[in-house]
């Protein structure tokens, strides 16, 4: 089954996360501009959605800025020291709350797993990267991804969705 | 007024008691359906439940079922809030007995709106 | 905005910025008129027009749409099936109309003030948006109006929302809207303010009833209609709105029982 994600959608999803749940604010999440430099101890937080599409929703920035908005979310002060599991929580909410937004473009309905925290998400043969986003959070990158994990070739005739 | 956040992420139980403190709620935490419950068996009264969907043990859903089954928390009012926003899911959570949904994200703004619909909003704060 | 600029004065400005920072995108801003509208309004007109009327409703500082979909759904779930309306819905701005005709909002935007029954009951989802479904888009008619100039086609309304834009005028300009608007009010339908407006002090040609938290306003001396403003009357002191009463929870909209 094909899903359509598309980036201004995901664009969309992910600037209103990022406006109501951190920045108190619109505007502080837009796209890259120039290249997106490589990232400093990069963190990924992701969730997988399973169904009848199959696939994942990921965020990726280095370690320091995915503390800060752990500091931002939980209220903590610039100088706290952020856990790791304080960084877990608040990063891995974020990719949920991003990822169960992707869930609800796709045409059928699935369900979403846990949101896991990792220097990298596990690599799943054959998955397609649907959506790429490099972002900036207040000057910072971010990266937002969605992967499709399930994209058998389809036979003439068969219906989509 | 007291109110019951039920959500497994720390960051949203936070988040959503956050919102509530300024607008005159005491809170309490579970982090999933059955710990909710035991609050409510144990004794605690609240007039307003905040509720996530998707949580081990027991899911919100479950959890707006079980309250709705029992007349003594009839005068609970329940309000999802949840990613879940396909329309289905909202038609779902509604006919179980939910109250109210909030979608994930939402501002605080947002909060306020749903509980001055409710009538949950002390006199003097509505807009 | 014009106009404004070249007689404000400084509350006036204060006001006009509170109105555009607070509550601006809200659906069913303020519960209390839409409530009204239910009831008594609508049970009101039904009795006097009979179960098959056409009720015409004027929403006259439209925005971006919600005000007048928030009517259409009130009324949509309020009517018999026998009864039908249409909403005419003016705003000054052609780039807010666009939007407003689009009938489509961010999953952010209708978390503000949508009771959940009525999102699902009124609402599709589209993408990452959702939509008004086309039925209800198909009763709501968006126009540009300027409410300087005499009133739009489309009347007589039974009921007319002016809400939260007599702020921007000085007090001749209002006295001059409100009148215009009651030459196309029928002489048993309804005005609706904003929260924090009344007509007392503005023009005398209303009378205020008092509906649940908040404030209707019938016409008075309907049938005279009269080139230009009227000369003021020696109108009585201005005094304090009653107080608002504590509010009922609106049982019907919110409480999800099943309709």
């Amino acid at each position: 089954m094909i899903a359509v994600v598309e980036r201004d959608q995901v664009l969309a999803i992910a600037q209103d996360v990022f406006a109501a749940m951190v920045d108190g604010d619109a505007g502080r999440l837009q796209p890259w501009s120039g290249t997106l430099p490589s990232l400093e101890d990069p963190v990924v937080a992701w969730v997988d959605l399973h169904g009848p599409w199959t696939g994942r929703a990921e965020l990726t920035t280095e370690r320091a800025t995915a503390q800060d908005l752990a500091r931002a979310l939980l209220g903590m002060g610039a100088d706290e020291a952020v856990s790791q599991l304080d960084l877990v929580d608040a990063f891995g909410e974020v990719a949920n709350v991003v990822g169960g937004n992707v869930k609800s473009l796709l045409p059928r309905q699935g369900t979403l797993g846990l949101p896991q925290v990792a220097a990298a998400a596990p690599v799943v043969p054959g998955a397609l990267l649907v959506q790429h986003l490099p972002l900036s959070w207040r000057g910072r990158p971010l990266v937002v991804a969605v992967r499709a994990f399930d994209h058998p070739v389809l036979s003439e005739g068969t219906p989509l969705a | 007024m007291r109110a019951l956040v039920i959500d497994d992420s720390r960051t949203m139980r936070r988040i959503v008691s956050g919102t509530l403190h300024p607008l005159g709620f005491e809170t309490h935490e579970a982090e999933h359906g059955r710990a909710a419950l035991d609050l409510l068996e144990g004794g605690l009264d609240v007039e307003l439940a905040c509720i996530d969907w998707n949580m081990p043990v027991m899911d919100g859903l479950a959890f707006v079922v079980a309250v709705r089954a029992n007349p003594a928390w009839r005068h609970i009012t329940l309000m999802m809030v949840t990613t879940e926003s396909e329309h289905g899911q909202i038609v779902r959570a509604l006919a179980a007995g939910a109250h109210e949904y909030l979608i994930k994200p939402f501002t605080p703004e947002a909060v306020r709106d749903k509980l001055d619909l409710l009538g949950l909003l002390p006199i003097g704060e509505h807009a | 905005m014009t106009r404004l600029r070249a007689g404000a004065r400084e509350t006036d400005l204060t006001a006009v910025v509170e109105a555009l920072t607070t509550n601006e995108t809200s659906w069913f801003r303020d519960t209390s008129p839409f409530t009204a509208l239910r009831s008594p309004v609508v049970p009101a007109l039904l009795d006097a027009r009979g179960a098959s009327a056409h009720l015409r409703v004027w929403s006259a500082a439209c925005s971006t749409g919600q005000e007048p979909y928030s009517i259409a759904m009130t009324l949509a779930d309020a009517l018999p099936p026998t009864a039908t309306f249409d909403v005419l819905a003016t705003d000054l701005s052609e780039q807010v109309l666009a939007r407003a005709r689009a009938g489509r909002y961010s999953q952010l935007e209708v978390n503000r003030g949508m009771p959940a029954p009525m999102l699902v009951r009124h609402l599709v989802r589209a993408g990452a948006e959702w939509e008004v479904v086309p039925h209800l888009r198909s009763r709501v008619t968006f126009r540009a109006h300027n409410l300087l100039d005499a009133p739009p086609p489309g009347g007589p309304f039974d009921v007319v929302f002016l809400r939260n834009v007599l702020i921007y005028f000085d007090l001749p300009t209002k006295r001059a809207i409100l009148h215009r608007v009651r030459q196309v009010l029928r002489p048993d339908g309804a005005l609706l303010l904003g929260a924090a407006e009344t007509t007392i002090g503005i023009d005398d040609d209303w009378a205020r009833v008092s509906v649940g938290a908040g404030s209707l306003y019938r016409p008075l001396d309907a049938g005279s209609v009269t080139a230009g403003i009227p000369a003021p009357r020696s109108a009585a002191p201005w005094t304090a709105p009653t107080p608002a009463v504590p509010v009922v929870p609106p049982s019907v909209l919110t409480r999800g029982a099943p309709r």
